[in-house]
């Protein structure tokens, strides 16, 4: 398994947590799934998985990274290893 | 102003009682004079940090909620999951615990009164709900984080503002039901679910609305018994089911309760024309405030020119008062001694619920006017338990010079304070509530005939 397929596992983990996302979306999850589009989360949403991300690899993100942020699986992962790169 | 002719029905209910299943068991124990106060475990686990520990408490468990704690604290509740399905996940990530209560009790009203989809969704349809107290249980996580353990603003979710809001009750229950009227909360203090009712009964009464979801929550939280613990006003030294005791002369203050009373309310016509069972026919509302400048004391002049509004809107000939009687030593006797001076020595009774669950805070005076309806329904006084003993002797304050009140001590008045359940003809029912900062609610509500 590559580092990303990891993180994307490890994400999908985190979105289960998520309980205004419906379970029934995050079977075939790729990098380029769209919360918003494709998973119907409220963009209220992605602070709080932001948030948990953070604490589910210990990585913290800056301001400016979240407020760039897209809205797809893979900007996220990039994010992630962005942030794991800064430590 | 009032259109003429315009009434305003109450067709439907429902809430979060301590103790209780539902509204049945809430009507069940009301009228079997069963105590709804308990040892509070939560209470108890501070020790000598809590004064009191006697609590009309409502668990997440006992109305079929399940938290999902937050990683940063076991403390916090990032969201409930509704284990019944009543509510989609959506609103409940917007809500706490009160807002949860607030959307149950709208459902259930909505249901009781058989609106359908378009009534309820309708520019005509207001909803009215508030609390006593602010989102603290969410807060105080929200904001520890911050200041004592240095996190980013954002850990603590980003529902900290939707879930902590003053209209955060009403919010929730607009953004669930979708009604496309008013959308607001009134507070004040102990008198908020009273106070909300009144001013949904002035929307439908002024033309403004054809319906509305309207009342008060307030949601099981330490930090808000934490608040009136230091202040010393709690009861304390008694069972749980003795601890609230009205009138009582070893009474020596109120139990804190939580819980939440919502009613639909609706303009009588329509809800003749459709059919619709009518619980209630709201006379009139009235409020004022004692203008003494004290925020705590009761005021029998600022109570006497409550009577006089709610008098000028309406016939006033109660069978029932239902009074605000907190258990604390002042308030009760003030209380009493006002409608005793307003309605005569005898005609009427007296009904205290606050002796069955406590002191609701911002719900008391949408629970005890749910507490009425059913009186009317059933034809039933609640009994003032714990109401064992009436002072044989004047209050200190009956004997001052200036005083124009009733001059006979309590116990002269036993006749109209029942210790158990009174079956009788009720047509009226006149509701009192008070609040901090001398604010004065009345509602009178009668059986539709």
């Amino acid at each position: 398994m590559t580092e990303r397929e990891e993180i994307l596992a490890d994400l999908i983990e985190v979105l289960k947590t998520v309980r205004t996302i419906d379970p029934a979306r995050l079977e075939n999850v790729t990098e380029e799934t769209d919360f918003l589009a494709d998973m119907n989360a409220p963009s209220t949403e992605l602070i709080n998985i932001a948030v948990k991300v953070e604490q589910k690899f210990d990585v913290e993100f800056e301001d400016d990274d979240i407020d760039n942020l897209g809205s797809t699986v893979k900007d996220v992962i990039d994010l992630i290893i962005l942030a794991k790169n800064r430590k | 102003m009032a259109v003429p002719g315009r009434k305003v029905a109450v067709v439907g209910m429902g809430g979060a009682f301590p103790t209780c299943t539902g509204l049945e068991d809430f009507t069940n124990k009301l009228f079997t004079g069963q105590s709804m106060i308990r040892e509070w475990p939560l209470a108890v686990k501070y020790g000598k940090q809590m004064r009191s520990t006697m609590c009309g408490y409502i668990t997440e468990a006992e109305m079929g909620l399940e938290p999902v704690f937050n990683p940063i604290s076991d403390e916090y509740p990032e969201t409930y999951i509704d284990l019944q399905n009543r509510i989609p996940d959506l609103n409940l990530a917007t809500a706490d615990m009160g807002s949860i209560w607030a959307m149950l009790g709208a459902l259930e009203s909505i249901e009781m009164a058989g609106w359908k989809q378009e009534e309820t969704q309708s520019e005509q349809t207001a909803v009215v709900v508030g609390s006593g107290g602010a989102g603290h249980v969410i807060l105080r996580v929200a904001w520890h984080g911050f200041f004592k353990e240095g996190r980013k603003t954002r850990s603590a979710g980003s529902h900290t503002v939707d879930r902590a809001m003053v209209y955060r009750d009403a919010a929730n229950v607009s953004c669930l039901i979708k009604n496309k009227g008013v959308c607001e909360a009134i507070g004040s203090a102990c008198a908020t679910g009273l106070g909300n009712i009144g001013y949904a009964y002035r929307l439908i009464k002024f033309g403004l609305q054809d319906r509305a979801i309207a009342g008060g929550v307030e949601g099981t939280s330490l930090e808000t018994f934490i608040g009136f613990d230091g202040m010393q006003v709690l009861s304390k030294g008694f069972t749980p089911e003795t601890s609230s005791r009205p009138f009582d002369v070893n009474r020596n203050g109120f139990v804190c309760a939580f819980g939440g009373g919502i009613v639909a309310l609706e303009e009588y016509e329509m809800a003749k024309a459709r059919g619709a069972k009518i619980y209630g026919v709201i006379d009139e509302y009235f409020n004022n405030s004692d203008g003494d400048g004290n925020m705590f004391a009761p005021s029998f002049a600022g109570q006497k020119r409550l009577w006089k509004g709610l008098r000028d809107g309406a016939t006033i000939k109660p069978d029932v008062v239902k009074v605000h009687g907190t258990g604390t030593p002042v308030g009760d006797i003030i209380e009493l001694l006002c409608v005793i001076d307003e309605l005569g020595e005898s005609g009427y009774h007296i009904s205290a619920p606050k002796s069955q669950f406590g002191h609701m805070l911002g719900a008391a005076g949408s629970v005890e006017f749910i507490a009425a309806l059913q009186m009317l329904e059933h034809q039933k006084v609640s009994p003032c338990i714990n109401s064992d003993n009436l002072n044989n002797e004047p209050e200190n304050f009956q004997k001052t010079e200036g005083w124009d009140g009733p001059v006979k001590p309590v116990s002269e008045y036993r006749h109209l304070i029942p210790q158990h359940t009174v079956e009788k003809e009720i047509n009226q029912i006149v509701c009192l509530n008070y609040g901090f900062g001398g604010t004065n609610s009345a509602i009178a509500v009668s059986r539709d005939v």
